[in-house]
């Protein structure tokens, strides 16, 4: 059903489309981040198409997936972070970002696609479109760092704003904590060493990135 | 009644009321030393038995431990049976409060500021593996137990624990709060005593050292 979808289209927007790799009638199509725009007014838009409704924006980083796929796994270390940037280059491009599309109407739905490279993480925004978009698009700014070009408000909307970094990143340490108000610490054989990057025996409070950047204010 | 090992039982009674250890006490006791000890006693252990068999709790209920904390209030397991009769939705009223579900770290300080508006004597109890120690939740969000962050008195397992464990739970409380002690004077040792206790200790340690 979704081929027709995509055949439309490659006549409108024949520039648009890098490839389509769609599985068992799930189909994506992998557009071009310059023309996401256009691509998008059109499929709302259009009675053809109808896709009013946005029901997902989601963010994927492909750093060890090949060697996930071989079996090789991320590294759950406490110390190392999962992947060693410095060892090793990164798959480019290295982060996809999905718009799961649908139309209630019509009852069928899309998935367009655009690949990163990790260098130019820049998408221009389509809260302009859905208005669903502006808060979909704020996750993937908290959690993978993309930088959606010309949203309203992009700021962070799950984790705290003293929070370091982008958390669903391959290459965030699996078990670093960036705690706001001062922990105690104690040996846990449980929960085994403190989280952190400094480990059991090292105070947490100490350790933290997160501690260095609260305002003493803000949380009394 | 003592099915379980409670811990000790000072617990959360400010370190100034502290009794010194027995065995540091004098041997020998006036007998107005004995009398209030006497009095001590009796009214620790009243004070212990009001205030264990009327805990009005806070429920801080954060995740899905929230609906078996429900049930543990309703009819068929009771809570109010046991005298924590009412939740109190403000801290200043309460005495226990009930971490119910996955603290995460963004919720820390308002645990933390929940936690110093209560009102002393206070105790914590931890419902569910997540704020007992995070639980499977080990990860960037999460704080590891709310233990990390506040000091807890009772934790009760389970993913989410029944109601009865969350009802054993509390008896272990009341049982902890009914042994606590309080009191009425302080016991001073006379500087005699304190000097021949050094030197025991030192004759003792010197024996062990010289060997």
């Amino acid at each position: 059903m979704a081929q027709s979808l995509i055949d439309l289209l490659r006549e409108t927007h024949p520039d648009a489309i890098v490839s389509t790799p769609g599985h068992r009638g799930d189909e994506v199509v992998v557009v071009r981040r310059e023309q996401l725009v256009d691509v998008c007014r059109f499929l709302k838009e259009d009675p053809r198409t109808d896709l009013k409704l946005l029901a997902q924006i989601a963010g994927v980083d492909l750093l060890t997936y090949a060697t996930e796929a071989t079996g090789g796994g991320a590294l759950a270390s406490i110390e190392v972070p999962a992947y060693d940037l410095e060892r090793k280059r990164p798959v480019e491009p290295r982060y996809q970002v999905a718009y799961n599309l649908g139309s209630v109407v019509k009852k069928h739905r899309l998935r367009l696609r655009l690949e990163l490279r990790s260098d130019d993480m820049k998408i221009p925004t389509v809260t302009g479109i859905w208005r669903t978009a502006d808060w979909w698009e704020r996750y993937i700014y908290d959690m993978f760092g993309v930088e959606f070009v010309g949203h309203p408000n992009l700021t962070r909307i799950m984790m705290y704003p003293e929070f370091q970094g982008f958390p669903l990143r391959k290459d965030y340490p699996v078990r670093k904590r960036q705690p706001l108000v001062p922990e105690l610490d104690f040996p846990d054989l449980v929960r085994g060493p403190g989280p952190g990057p400094g480990g059991a025996g090292v105070p947490m409070s100490q350790t933290h990135v997160g501690r260095a950047n609260v305002d003493p204010d803000a949380y009394d | 009644m003592s099915r379980l090992p409670v811990l000790k039982p000072e617990g959360n009674v400010p370190e100034s009321q502290h009794l010194p250890p027995e065995e540091s006490l004098p041997v020998l006791l006036t007998r107005s030393d004995e009398a209030l000890g006497f009095f001590e006693r009796k009214l620790s252990g009243a004070l212990g038995w009001a205030r264990a068999n009327s805990l009005f709790q806070y429920p801080f209920v954060t995740a899905c431990c929230g609906m078996e904390y429900m049930s543990v209030m309703a009819g068929r397991y009771d809570l109010a049976r046991f005298g924590a009769e009412y939740p109190r939705f403000t801290p200043r009223q309460a005495d226990l409060l009930m971490i119910v579900g996955t603290i995460n770290v963004k919720q820390t300080p308002v645990l933390k500021r929940v936690y110093e508006q209560m009102t002393e004597p206070k105790w914590v109890m931890a419902f569910g593996v997540c704020a007992s120690s995070g639980g499977f939740y080990d990860n960037y969000a999460t704080t590891q137990g709310a233990d990390r962050v506040i000091p807890v008195d009772v934790y009760v397992p389970g993913c989410p624990p029944r109601p009865e464990q969350v009802l054993d739970g509390l008896k272990i409380l009341q049982e902890k709060i009914r042994s606590q002690r309080h009191q009425l004077h302080t016991v001073e040792k006379s500087r005699e005593i304190e000097d021949a206790d050094e030197e025991k200790k030192k004759r003792f340690l010197g024996k062990w050292l010289n060997r």
